[in-house]
């Protein structure tokens, strides 16, 4: 497959999917092909920015769990100090 | 009726709701330490052009985010920030690096300090939002 192509498939993925963090990875991974295809960043450079959206998603999908984690934490904490009241 | 309550939940739901219910606490040193990263990054960020300042702050923001992620390794039930932190020190350690070997670009270093001050920030939400 050509640059262009994955760089479609990466517009069908930004399109296709409701979730924000897979809609901003796509659209990051086009703007550094653009970036390297106008010889703003280096290969190496470019190599290492698409890595780092693998990192990005890591870290994005650790606030989300934590995040269930809190709403699920006051829930049941919520639950705890109605049933002390209810003796 | 409390520790009836919390079995019933438990039986129910599974490990997940322990988890959620034993979840690490807020820990003043964890927020100070994912501060210090976020700004240290905002201000790196602007002074990519002068490429022997970006250097040294690459290898400074490298040592916090290292800093960081073995701060938060063993504390209990911390799996999520454990792996980001590691990934937050993945992305940092690679900017420091580039600096050791090769001429590096101001756009890759603003790339570079804007993606560390954006994950810093996710994770100091985290963080701040823990139950105290």
């Amino acid at each position: 497959m050509s640059v262009e192509q994955y760089q479609q498939q990466l517009g069908e993925c930004f399109n296709g999917s409701q979730d924000p963090n897979v809609q901003q990875a796509a659209q990051t991974a086009n703007q550094y092909t653009e970036m390297f295809k106008a010889g703003q960043i280096s290969k190496d450079e470019y190599q290492q920015l698409l890595s780092d959206i693998q990192q990005t998603n890591i870290i994005n999908k650790s606030v989300d769990n934590q995040q269930v984690m809190e709403y699920m934490n006051t829930a049941i904490n919520g639950l705890l100090t109605l049933a002390s009241l209810a003796g | 009726m409390k520790k009836i309550l919390l079995s019933l939940v438990v039986l129910l739901s599974g490990c997940t709701v322990v988890d959620a219910y034993l979840m690490t606490k807020y820990d003043p040193n964890e927020y100070q330490m994912i501060t210090d990263i976020r700004s240290k990054a905002r201000q790196s960020k602007a002074q990519c052009d002068d490429f022997n300042v970006s250097k040294i702050n690459s290898s400074i923001t490298a040592y916090s985010t290292q800093l960081f992620a073995l701060y938060s390794e063993h504390i209990p039930r911390n799996k999520d920030l454990i792996e980001g932190s590691q990934a937050l020190n993945v992305v940092a350690q690679g900017l420091s690096d580039q600096y050791k070997n090769t001429k590096v670009s101001p756009a890759f270093c603003k790339i570079k300090f804007e993606s560390i001050e954006t994950s810093a920030e996710k994770m100091q939400i985290v963080i701040g939002r823990r139950p105290r």
